[in-house]
């Protein structure tokens, strides 16, 4: 499902356009960024997705159970916050050996988006399986689209 | 389903443009007397969709994400964008490929690469004079 999603992002495909890409790195202040938009590889990368009655979060946060995320709506932001530890059970041990990468997110995250209006908090649901949380916000029933019959004259 | 479809590798499609349609997953390597290790941040990969393979000296590591859908759905944001993830290493001489353990687990990948028997750190005693 997430092959297709570049289309809707303003911002550039990874690999497709790397010139373009390069370009913006060079001169970056030559387009304005959204004000909330984060660096390419934020942890924990989230995908927002819509149905007529629903609006989808997918979280993809690597590592983290059931109870190290939490997920809270205020004033139609979602706010998510945890703890990932990248490797985990290793301070002292960990130290002494030579690392060659490290490139996984290590550390406390708060990340925050805006939802789009008229989301029924009290009926959201969220689970988690394989590292990706998927939080599931129904509309409110006004809002859904609703089909209007034709009346005959 | 039609805008959010799943992405079928299509047989016309060449394997350089279906490489460059994968994210990279972030990595964290290190080295233990005996052993490299790779860990790699894969969420949304389960058992099967998962490949680690060794092509001689070359390392794939090939995660297909694999997550339900409802019908109609239409991505309005996207971090993630594509649904597969996919990097390569090159492997050193003294790896011992066929020994290779991979663990998955709640999307993210544990590899153990042991040393051949005969590369292993030896601790030296220093004998006194």
């Amino acid at each position: 499902m997430f092959g297709d999603l570049r289309r809707f992002d303003a911002g550039i495909s990874p690999g497709a356009d790397w010139f373009r890409q390069w370009l913006d790195e060079v001169f970056s202040d030559e387009g304005a960024a959204d004000i909330r938009s984060v660096p390419r590889g934020s942890f924990p990368m989230i995908n927002v997705g819509r149905t007529d009655d629903a609006v989808r979060v997918y979280v993809l946060a690597a590592g983290l159970a059931k109870d190290d995320l939490e997920i809270s709506v205020q004033d139609n932001v979602l706010t998510l916050r945890g703890r990932r530890d990248a490797l985990p059970g290793g301070d002292d041990s960990e130290r002494k050996r030579p690392c060659f990468r490290r490139e996984r997110f290590d550390g406390e995250f708060v990340r925050s988006i805006a939802l789009p209006e008229g989301i029924d908090v009290e009926r959201a649901e969220a689970r988690c399986h394989d590292g990706v949380f998927e939080i599931h916000l129904p509309k409110r029933e006004e809002l859904k689209p609703r089909r209007i019959e034709v009346q005959t004259a | 389903m039609n805008e959010v479809a799943r992405h079928e590798p299509q047989a016309g499609v060449p394997a350089r443009e279906r490489r460059s349609s994968a994210m990279r997953p972030p990595v964290d390597i290190y080295e233990e007397d005996n052993a490299l290790f790779v860990v790699a941040d894969m969420p949304g990969v389960t058992r099967d969709g998962l490949s680690v393979e060794v092509d001689g000296n070359l390392l794939s590591i090939e995660g297909e994400i694999g997550i339900d859908m409802p019908e109609g759905i239409t991505a309005t944001y996207a971090e993630a964008q594509a649904q597969r993830y996919a990097r390569r290493f090159t492997l050193s001489h003294e790896i011992d490929a066929a020994a290779i353990e991979a663990r998955l687990e709640k999307g993210i990948l544990q590899l153990r690469l042991p040393k051949k028997e005969r590369h292993r750190s030896r601790r030296i005693e220093i004998q006194a004079a």
